[in-house]
């Protein structure tokens, strides 16, 4: 049933000014629109200890004005142009980014370049942005079921610091945040030399670089940004936990592996092998657990996609009385089933199949396109990937997806985090876990923070739908 | 790469003058929106096709007008489940089989129902347009609902009823449905368990059988196609398909909300408190729709608008307040919305009454009015920027029954409302005095605030049942 296929290539210019900022064009004209992303080589995994949530709560400062740009302005200057923006952090940067009318190109530059360069970072606009970030953290983290205990695996699986907390942060830690800090943030990875800006769209690409060198080729160089350090000794840090949470209807488990960095052979085997694992209602765990044994309600993965160390995970809600242990067994015998026999020839073909749409559905929205032209900018200096990396995942072998598993997933180096509901006057007499549930070793963990945004779930990109209206 | 001459850098923070205004657009760019082709079989199914070649992708979008509006009284959900297990079996293939076909294809297969209207969805790479096409009609013509899916499914679905009552998002959105639309069917917004206990395989053949007629169904094709080979393909697999009278039940008019009553389902503990302030709205054809999409621009339908600039950008009591013009097909309501800290729940409530009075009492400034049409008119083309956008309008269209010429009139029509437009569906629509309060917190921390918003007040618990007042104090 495979059929032969060739994706359309995508046309991508690279070119940087003296200060050293990046550029990635994709001209386009199918839609007379423009996205333009900037993309800051800054996330959590530049924090210290301390200091945790800085990188997103300054991504909500780059809202609040700049010399030439009124404070809060920035929405209503998109919005009134007829454009949709925002900006969003995770462990390994922090994005900002726009889609606007194709005429409206030099506003985007206009207002991207006047925060690069100068930025009011002031108290009143520090307070105001700290409390909007609290709110997110009640309303995303605090206030939901299972969330803040998810955030757990990342400190169980890592045991350098840099990796192990992530982007939301503590509430301490943005309280003790000083305008002085602030500042100094700026200054050190808000600079021309640490970012990329990518443009796809119905533009012009003489016209966008007269444009791009006009707003951005004077904004100063910086010294080059301390260096990180995301190297993890091997083994997770803590295998088994619980974790009581008082908005938790029912019991749920999470699993948690380290894997290699993105891009490296083994993540690419990983990155399909968890495809075959979890993703859709024909994956072995689907099948095997909602369906086979039906002692599952929802059991949903995902591959948390890092420079450094990388996480795999997979949270289950089981049904009633049903054990963890059984449920678990379960699922380690399919990873070993995954290790020894490897993908099935039908399986083989569903990635192929899966890959392809994946990078012809991405090619449609100019935001998407601008935002992984970026990325690969930033992180690899290669935005031709864009194009060339779907081969490398062609390329991967069904004896490759399976030595991978055998070496990285069938083993006893993984977590295992219990979520049991909390006794409160919300739920009456909580049922107790299933399988083997413990009480917390220590007090309740101080708040872990997920990355900003769900860790990428599916080894295979899927189109991004484009956040619109909400920072 | 190249390296781009770069200018001469004068002293470096001086700001040069271009910086000081923002800059003028380009010149303006045109917008071709594709031409879309109609014809009805003769068993009464409509196709719609739009040619989109830039990419191979094919999306099918196969929809009938009848929802979960159209749910037995007595059995609330009745459309959900089955549009769930529509792929959990045919007459000639079983649940995996379906998965596995579709997903070794690369493609996609899902069924959801709305309270108007039901939609098959399916998309792919276009050269694997027949096999997907073959599927969809599968599912619409030959689901057989096995006993063992049926079981599963509602196993599985008392599971998610209990999840979903610990979303406080959720119970918001119970509280206003009944509310505001009392008798009506779409005071039911989720299945109950009574619902599921009693549902039986009969039950979902003959909901579907009485819904699912060609004659009430328009099917959708946007994307990389040949025109004569998809008509071909789908007169030969949907022909056969019989029509059939369509039932056209008689809905209970929603009750009017004659004063203002808050509704507060008491969450302990809770870290926010939900606010949702609601008064009835428009059907989606309404006149009124242009004129009243308008003032929620201007009002809260997005981060530049007055209640996100208030109440998040000067007070910093939330992560977002939103306006929501939530206009179906047989009525309606408009909507303010935030999730706040408990603390300031009631200082939350003042501003968004001041709000509403202000959009009611005030004109809303040229700047404000040309702003809203600025973004109405800009986003409109990265709506239709992918074939999901388009065809999802598209849906709209068909199943609202809104003219052929929406798409190209659309830009026109936001552009013809007046400032006394906008003035005169605030004064008709938001009305503070009369709007339904429905607050979902920690009803310990929060009642002495909402008390000087509301003389009545009604409590819940988080299983929608209603509490004695005096337990409360």
């Amino acid at each position: 049933m495979q059929k032969t296929f060739q994706v359309p290539h995508t046309p991508i210019k690279q070119f940087s000014l003296d200060n050293g900022l990046r550029i990635v064009l994709n001209e386009d004209h199918s839609v007379p629109v423009v996205s333009v992303a900037v993309y800051y080589d800054v996330g959590s995994r530049n924090e210290r200890e301390g200091r945790t949530g800085f990188a997103h709560l300054f991504e909500h400062m780059m809202f609040q004005g700049s010399e030439n740009v009124p404070k809060a302005a920035h929405f209503q200057y998109i919005s009134n142009a007829g454009g949709t923006m925002n900006g969003t952090t995770s462990s390994e940067r922090t994005n900002y980014f726009e889609t606007l009318p194709a005429s409206q190109l030099p506003l985007a530059l206009w207002l991207e370049s006047d925060r690069m360069r100068s930025l009011a970072v002031t108290q009143e606009n520090l307070d105001n942005q700290r409390e909007a970030v609290k709110e997110e953290k009640r309303l995303r983290y605090d206030n939901q079921p299972y969330v803040n205990g998810f955030l757990r695996l990342f400190e169980m699986s890592f045991k350098n610091p840099a990796n192990s907390h992530s982007t939301i942060g503590s509430m301490e830690d943005l309280d003790a945040a000083t305008v002085e800090d602030i500042q100094e943030f700026f200054r050190i990875y808000y600079a021309p030399n640490n970012a990329v800006l990518a443009i796809a769209g119905d533009i012009d690409e003489t016209e966008a670089l007269s444009l791009i060198e006009k707003y951005f080729a004077t904004i100063p160089r910086q010294p080059e940004p301390p260096p990180v350090d995301v190297a993890e000794p091997p083994g997770v840090a803590v295998k088994q936990d619980a974790y009581l949470d008082k908005l938790a209807p029912v019991p749920a488990f999470a699993l948690g592996w380290k894997i290699p960095e993105r891009r490296s052979p083994e993540f690419y085997s990983l990155s399909l092998a968890s495809h075959l694992l979890f993703e859709g209602e024909s994956a072995r765990l689907y099948q095997k657990l909602v369906k086979g044994e039906e002692s599952v309600v929802q059991i949903q993965g995902g591959i948390d996609e890092r420079r450094g160390p990388s996480g795999l995970f997979i949270v289950v809600i089981p049904k009633p009385d049903r054990e963890g242990t059984r449920i678990r067994d379960t699922i380690f015998a399919e990873i070993r089933r995954l290790a020894t026999v490897g993908p099935s020839e039908e399986e083989m073909e569903k990635l192929r199949n899966n890959l392809f749409i994946a990078s012809v559905r991405s090619r449609q929205s100019s935001l998407y396109r601008a935002q992984q032209l970026a990325e690969f900018a930033l992180y690899d200096n290669e935005p031709e990937l864009f194009n060339t990396d779907l081969q490398t995942y062609l390329d991967v072998t069904a004896a490759q997806i399976r030595d991978s598993v055998a070496q990285y997933l069938e083993t006893d180096d993984r977590v295992l985090l219990d979520i049991v509901p909390a006794p409160s006057e919300l739920a009456p007499a909580a049922p107790q876990g299933p399988g083997e549930p413990k009480q917390p070793t220590s007090p309740l963990p101080q708040i872990p923070a997920p990355p900003d945004e769900a860790p990428a779930g599916s080894p295979i990109p899927t189109a991004s739908r484009p956040a619109i209206e909400s920072n | 790469m190249i390296f781009l001459p770069t200018s001469p850098i004068n002293e470096m923070m001086q700001t040069e003058t271009f910086r000081r205004e923002m800059p003028p657009p380009l010149g303006p760019r045109p917008l071709n929106l594709p031409e879309s082709f109609e014809t009805t079989l003769a068993n009464g199914l409509t196709l719609v096709l739009i040619e989109d070649k830039r990419l191979p992708l094919i999306n099918f979008r196969l929809a009938f007008r009848s929802g979960d509006a159209n749910d037995p009284a007595d059995l609330p959900g009745l459309s959900d489940m089955m549009s769930h297990l529509l792929t959990e079996g045919t007459a000639t293939r079983t649940s995996l089989q379906i998965a596995e076909e579709i997903e070794r294809l690369g493609a996609t297969l899902s069924v959801g129902s709305s309270s108007d209207f039901t939609t098959i969805a399916a998309s792919g790479l276009s050269v694997y347009a027949n096999e997907i096409l073959e599927l969809v009609a599968d599912v619409t013509l030959h689901a057989t609902f096995p006993q063992n899916e049926v079981d599963l499914a509602r196993e599985n679905t008392q599971q998610m009823l209990i999840q979903q009552r610990a979303q406080p998002t959720f119970l918001a959105s119970e509280r206003m449905a009944r509310v505001m639309f009392g008798a009506h069917p779409y005071s039911r917004i989720s299945p109950t368990s009574e619902m599921l206990d009693a549902l039986t395989r009969d039950n979902l053949l003959s909901f579907r059988d009485a819904v699912f007629l060609p004659n009430n169904a328009v099917m959708m094709v946007v994307g990389h196609f040949e025109h004569d080979s998809i008509t071909a393909g789908v007169e030969q697999l949907f022909s056969g398909w019989q029509p059939a009278e369509i039932s056209k039940p008689a809905f209970a008019s929603p009750p009017d909300l004659k004063s203002r009553i808050a509704y507060v389902i008491d969450r302990p503990g809770s870290a926010q408190s939900n606010i949702v302030i609601a008064n009835h709205g428009i059907t989606r054809t309404s006149p009124d729709y242009f004129p009243l999409l308008l003032m929620h621009t201007i009002l809260g339908a997005n981060a530049s608008s007055r209640l996100f600039m208030n109440l998040r950008e000067e007070k910093g009591y939330t992560y977002g307040a939103y306006s929501n013009l939530d206009a179906r097909r047989l009525t309606g309501t408009f909507r303010a919305t935030a999730e706040v800290r408990t603390a300031v729940t009631g200082a939350s409530l003042r501003e968004f009454f001041y709000e509403l009075q202000r959009i009611r009492d005030e004109a809303v400034s040229n700047e404000e009015i040309t702003n809203a049409k600025s973004y109405l008119t800009g986003v409109f083309p990265i709506r239709i920027e992918t074939q999901d956008g388009l065809i999802d309008q598209l849906v709209s269209i068909k199943m609202f029954d809104l003219p052929d010429d929406f798409l190209k009139t659309y830009r026109d029509q936001i552009n013809a409302v007046t400032t006394e437009d906008i003035q005169r569906v605030a004064q008709t629509y938001v009305q503070p005095d009369r709007a339904a309060l429905v607050i979902v917190g920690d009803a310990a921390e929060i009642t002495d605030q909402v008390k000087p918003y509301s003389e009545t007040i009604e409590f819940y618990d988080t299983d929608g049942k209603q509490k004695a007042a005096g337990s409360m104090q």
